[in-house]
């Protein structure tokens, strides 16, 4: 039995059971849909396994393989890797209704920790890099460089004045909230018309593979 | 006896001359002769100092130089730059680095913490060393604050500020005025026409993990839609793509069906897990789409590229859909497929406006006022540099 | 008691992580380091709390025969199979080398490299026709700001493909589309994005210091 022969006409079809969507839902689609979902909550549980759970709790603590050798208790700071492991266990104190409520420690150190991560190095990067990225020389209005960096300056600020909350958007402050939402619409619309291509080389990727890899026809 | 010297000065000259030693050429003038026993030009400004980076055991000097004169020039080029570090003024000590030519910093790592040292660089050309530029005492230090991040403290700092301020005058009963965001105006009007047409809304938290921001505004989100699903005895199926944000969700749905008075009516099995696979995810909330046929979509939270597929089937479906990201590369996507969209802070902006909770209006307010902020500094910094103050930039450079 | 504890838990991790940005000392950046990985690892074990979500839904499907339900069969069925295949521990008890381990070659990864990647490289690809039912929507204008995202879409998507340059070859470079694409690039869509990136950068910090400060408390479920 070839494997990779057996493995590229499954691969096809499935491919051509997802395309089926496009005409409309039907069981081939359902099938294909459901696979991937069983597929890939299979893969993720093993990856994570092997990659995380192993090597950084279960490994250091038990020293134990899957398949077998001898189980050797304690290995390299075992202690610091049971914390993590613990954490992780009390995420299932959930279905236990009387202690249920300790799950959210687990939770409150990881969402406290990103969150606390989250506050200086985004004003770092997205305000004051961009503070100094924006106020750019202006008054050199004999060059080209000028007025585009007028344009940037006069489009930075439009575009702060829309995501202003605190007033209605009337008079000078509207004016300036419009040319905001002028130069967010041209952005998102030059955003668009720049990921179509890339859009469509998947598209090629796919007819290739079942033209070329699979019928050989091209 | 006294004609000797010079002869035999004159002499060893001539010879030196026909049979030059190795390197030089043979028939070499007698000036460059007599230029090749001079050194190669000293470096200037050498400074030690202790070197501040974010892991910092005080083990680490930092030392910068202006590069030596003949650094790339002619004959007298320099080959490579000698670093010597001892813990006396007047010793030479050890040659800690050689760097090659071009360089004029390096970072002497292995440092005791708390010793003074004292620092020689010196040109070498492949044959003589340029006089030494010394440097020191030098100390490395465990440092407490990294100086370089002090605009970012104070910027943070004041925004804290504004937060807590304004908060406290929203507790205090003050009314603060929030302009209308159409987007979250829909998301209401989207749960009623549901009902009236009897079938679900689906609420997709987006594909990030808890950790996300946008997931945690999403969550506060669902809270409300819950709340109104609860009360208009509407299904309410929340798909989601991460295990942690599917528990988060069930406690946040029961808990607004609990508070609208309709326990019973909380089904757990409308909150999925799909898949942590990206695209598994999409497929799968596309196959919901289409077999369960909600008529009210909602897409808030952290989308990258699958946001175009939930858009275009729910679409296809003709449900109503209100999209909100801060994934700003897929806002183009849901602004045409979507009836509302809202655009980054306006996400953010949600929890607060749905609820009009004092502590809630606080952080909006903060926040507005810190774009305030911001657009005086922009200005002042575009006014500072047209009229050449070179030093805006400057205090603005962080690490 | 119950809500304090989680919050008091908020509060010292996330203040841990604000003043580990200002303090370069080592013991605080390589505890800092610990528990952004200890993160990581809570993450990794909630996976079974999906898997379980996942198998509870599909099996009372199966048990009530609802519609659907040999659908549901296949993905949990699929779900086991690549199980047994990536942990089974008899790789070295049983005959087969192939089971129990995720390296090229096993049974796991032709199962990934054929039914995982090809169905998720094909659902992506879908994007390509969506595009386009998208834009084809798009021309019907419906307020002025939607033309604008129109034009400039046009614009450059032909800009970035050789007709575009074809169809604008004989004129002066500044009326070029390619021209016109990259001016478009640099100027509105780097300024507007600046602008909301800014925005939404100021309602993270206000977001996560709500959740530090214990303000914000959905995401632990509800208000008791």
């Amino acid at each position: 039995m070839n494997m990779t022969l057996i493995g590229t006409t499954l691969a096809a079809l499935l491919t051509i059971a997802v395309y089926s969507f496009l005409y409309k839902d039907n069981p081939f689609y359902k099938f294909a849909e459901h696979l991937v979902v069983g597929v890939s909550a299979g893969y993720y549980l093993v990856i994570y396994y092997y990659n995380f759970i192993d090597p950084t709790v279960v490994s250091p603590v038990f020293r134990l393989r899957i398949g077998g050798d001898a189980i050797l208790l304690g290995g390299v700071d075992w202690w610091m890797a049971l914390i993590p492991g613990l954490l992780g266990l009390i995420l299932y104190a959930r279905f236990f209704p009387k202690i249920g409520w300790v799950s959210r420690w687990a939770l409150g150190i990881y969402v406290g920790g990103y969150s606390g991560l989250g506050i200086a190095p985004v004003m770092q990067a997205r305000v004051l890099d961009q503070i100094r990225g924006g106020a750019l020389p202006v008054h050199a209005l004999h060059t080209g460089q000028g007025w585009t960096n007028l344009l940037l300056v006069v489009g930075l600020l439009g575009t702060l004045t829309y995501f202003f909350f605190s007033l209605k958007h009337k008079g000078v402050l509207g004016g300036l909230a419009r040319i905001g939402i002028v130069f967010i619409m041209v952005g998102f619309g030059a955003s668009f018309g720049y990921t179509v291509m890339s859009r469509v080389s998947l598209l090629i990727g796919r007819m290739n593979f079942l033209l070329h890899d699979w019928l050989r026809i091209v | 006896m006294r004609a000797l010297l010079p002869a035999l000065s004159l002499s060893v000259s001539v010879l030196l001359a026909l049979f030059p030693p190795a390197g030089r050429a043979a028939d070499a003038p007698l000036s460059e002769v007599v230029r090749e026993t001079a050194a190669p030009a000293a470096v200037t400004g050498l400074q030690a100092r202790d070197y501040l980076d974010n892991n910092d055991r005080g083990d680490k000097i930092e030392l910068s130089w202006c590069l030596s004169a003949d650094d790339g020039a002619g004959a007298l080029s320099v080959l490579e730059y000698r670093v010597w570090r001892s813990q006396a003024p007047d010793e030479q000590g050890e040659l800690v680095a050689t760097l090659e030519p071009g360089t004029a910093a390096h970072v002497d790592t292995g440092v005791t913490p708390g010793v003074a040292y004292y620092y020689r660089v010196e040109a070498f050309d492949g044959a003589l060393s340029s006089p030494a530029a010394t440097a020191g005492p030098a100390v490395g230090r465990i440092n407490l604050f990294q100086t370089s991040r002090l605009p970012v403290l104070v910027l943070s700092l004041a925004f804290f500020a504004m937060v807590i301020w304004f908060t406290r005058l929203a507790a205090r009963g003050t009314n603060l005025f929030v302009r209308r965001i159409p987007g979250l105006n829909a998301v209401e009007e989207a749960v009623g026409r549901a009902t009236e047409m009897g079938r679900p809304v689906l609420y997709v938290p987006g594909i990030g993990e808890i950790d996300d921001i946008q997931t945690i505004a999403s969550l506060t989100i669902l809270s409300h839609v819950a709340k109104i699903a609860a009360e208009y005895e509407t299904p309410l199926i929340v798909p989601t793509a991460r295990s942690v944000v599917m528990s988060a969700a069930e406690e946040v749905v029961k808990e607004a069906y609990a508070e609208a008075g309709h326990p019973d009516n909380y089904n757990p099995d409308n909150i999925r897990y799909l898949s942590d696979a990206q695209f598994a995810f999409a497929g799968a909330v596309s196959g919901i789409m289409m077999r369960e046929r909600p008529a009210a979509n909602l897409y808030l939270g952290a989308f990258w590229a699958e946001s175009l597929l939930f858009a275009e089937t729910g679409f296809e479906t003709k449900a109503i859909q209100v999209a909100g990201t801060a994934n700003v590369s897929q806002l183009p996507f849901f602004v045409t497929a979507c009836d509302y969209t809202l655009l980054g802070e306006e996400l953010y902006a949600a929890s607060a406006y749905l609820s009009r909770e004092p502590k809630l209006l606080g952080g909006l307010k903060g926040s507005d006022w810190m774009k305030v902020i911001t657009i005086c500094i922009i200005v002042a910094g575009v006014v500072l540099t047209a009229l050449g103050v070179p030093q805006f930039g400057r205090w603005f450079f962080t690490q | 008691m119950r809500r304090e504890i989680p919050l008091a838990i908020t509060f010292l991790a996330g203040m841990f992580m604000l003043v580990d940005f200002f303090v370069p000392h080592h013991r605080v950046s390589a505890a800092g380091e610990e528990l952004k990985q200890w993160g990581t690892i809570v993450i990794a074990a909630s996976i079974l709390l999906g898997i379980g979500n996942l198998i509870r839904v599909h099996s009372k499907k199966i048990a009530r025969r609802q519609s659907g339900w040999g659908f549901s069969l296949v993905c949990l069925s699929v779900m086991a199979v690549m199980l047994w295949f990536g942990m089974w521990p008899g790789a070295k008890l049983g005959p087969n080398p192939l089971v129990g381990s995720i390296a090229q070659g096993s049974y796991f990864n032709w199962m990934y490299l054929n039914m995982d990647v090809p169905l998720q490289g094909t659902m992506f690809s879908l994007l390509a026709f969506f595009i386009a039912s998208a834009a084809y929507r798009a021309f019907r204008l419906r307020s002025p700001e939607a033309s604008l995202l129109l034009i400039s879409a046009i614009v450059v998507m032909l800009g970035r493909v050789p007709l575009g340059q074809l169809l604008t070859k004989g004129l002066p470079e500044k009326a070029t589309l390619p021209w016109l694409t990259e001016a478009i690039m640099t100027y509105p869509n780097m300024a507007a994005f600046r602008g909301i990136l800014m925005g939404a950068a100021l309602g993270v910090m206000a977001m996560g210091l709500r959740i530090i400060l214990g303000i914000e408390r959905s995401y632990l479920g509800g208000e008791k």
